[in-house]
């Protein structure tokens, strides 16, 4: 990925939010930011079908040559172990 | 003592069945409500709607939520609202709710609230039509929220807890993009919150955002989003205030805090 001078990288970063919150993903709470020629994405997603699907989604948007990088989250489904007390 | 259990942004789909139901299941045992802050669905659909009401139906907890954007986003709002109703979930939207909880009258008031951000760097009510209902639009939750709140006050409930999807401060949303925060509330919830007299706000949307946070008039924010807290739910164990007067009205703006003893 060699963003140029008129700001193809900013575009690009635009088109893949647009994306992500088109109607088959509807994901408004992923970044997306280019980072070392790199797509870099980060959040905490619902499910794993669902970072997967977001994965498959934005590699498909900047084509093969570019790599996606994840450190997204599946949010946790478990109870809580603590309550917060409010005096 | 309350024991309020909240979640927001579960953006469940049609394969997220039985997906918080596990956890769901133990609140009998750490709640007395269990709120839900909007975006339960992901793409606002029916189908969706009946697998979150899947998840809490037949609790044996009080379950009061409102919707969020997404819920919207197929304008089958009024249908999830009906397909949550059916499965006992109190939903809110501009209006409020009283439990009795072994006594003591917790009031729920609650709306999705809008976007429009916070104080000296919000949309002003000019110019476009489009641009002046875009304000409009969220002035009207606001007056909603603030006149549910008054509403328990005025009922005596001992507990009020306000209850929206849009963050009233900017204070929960450290962490998302500063260039966003207008999308992500508005001031015009806190001010509800503080002049209806509300001992706990609670929101989502923000899933960058924080948990913690402040109105101007001292009531504690609670951002509840799914990412944010990192459980199925949170709990928070509200000690129910004294009032300063009998029937604990809203408090006068002009002293803030002039309600609590």
């Amino acid at each position: 990925m060699k963003p140029t001078d008129t700001g193809e990288g900013a575009y690009r970063v635009a088109r893949i939010r647009e994306r992500l919150a088109g109607d088959d993903i509807a994901e408004l709470g992923v970044r997306v930011e280019e980072r070392g020629g790199a797509v870099l994405l980060t959040g905490t997603v619902s499910s794993p079908e669902q970072r997967d699907e977001i994965l498959r989604a934005v590699q498909d948007e900047v084509g093969a040559d570019t790599p996606v990088r994840s450190d997204l989250v599946v949010a946790s489904t478990a109870a809580p172990d603590v309550h917060e007390e409010l005096p | 003592m309350i024991r309020i259990a909240a979640v927001g942004d579960i953006h469940l789909g049609e394969d997220g069945r039985g997906r918080l139901r596990p956890a769901f299941e133990t609140l009998p045992d750490c709640a007395d409500v269990f709120l839900l802050a909007g975006d339960l669905t992901r793409h606002g659909t029916v189908s969706e709607a009946e697998v979150v009401a899947a998840e809490v139906a037949g609790l044996p907890v009080p379950v009061v939520g409102v919707l969020g954007n997404h819920d919207y986003h197929s304008d089958q709002e009024e249908e999830i609202a009906a397909v949550l109703g059916d499965a006992g979930v109190t939903v809110l939207e501009g209006d409020s709710t009283v439990l009795d909880i072994d006594g003591t009258k917790v009031g729920v008031a609650g709306t999705k609230g809008f976007c429009g951000g916070y104080a000296g760097r919000s949309a002003g009510e000019f110019g476009e039509p489009l641009m002046k209902e875009f304000v409009r639009y969220t002035r009207r939750c606001a007056t909603g929220l603030r006149r549910s709140l008054e509403n328990l006050a005025a009922d005596g409930s001992d507990v009020r807890i306000a209850l929206t999807h849009f963050s009233p401060v900017p204070d929960t949303l450290a962490g998302e993009p500063s260039e966003i925060y207008p999308f992500l509330g508005s001031y015009l919830l806190a001010e509800a919150v503080d002049a209806g007299g509300a001992d706990l706000a609670v929101h989502g949307h923000a899933h960058l955002g924080v948990e913690h946070g402040m109105t101007d008039g001292g009531v504690r924010v609670r951002n509840v989003a799914q990412p944010v807290i990192g459980r199925a739910f949170a709990v928070y164990d509200l000690q129910v205030p004294e009032r300063t007067r009998p029937g604990g009205g809203p408090m006068d703006l002009e002293k803030p805090g002039s309600r609590r003893t």
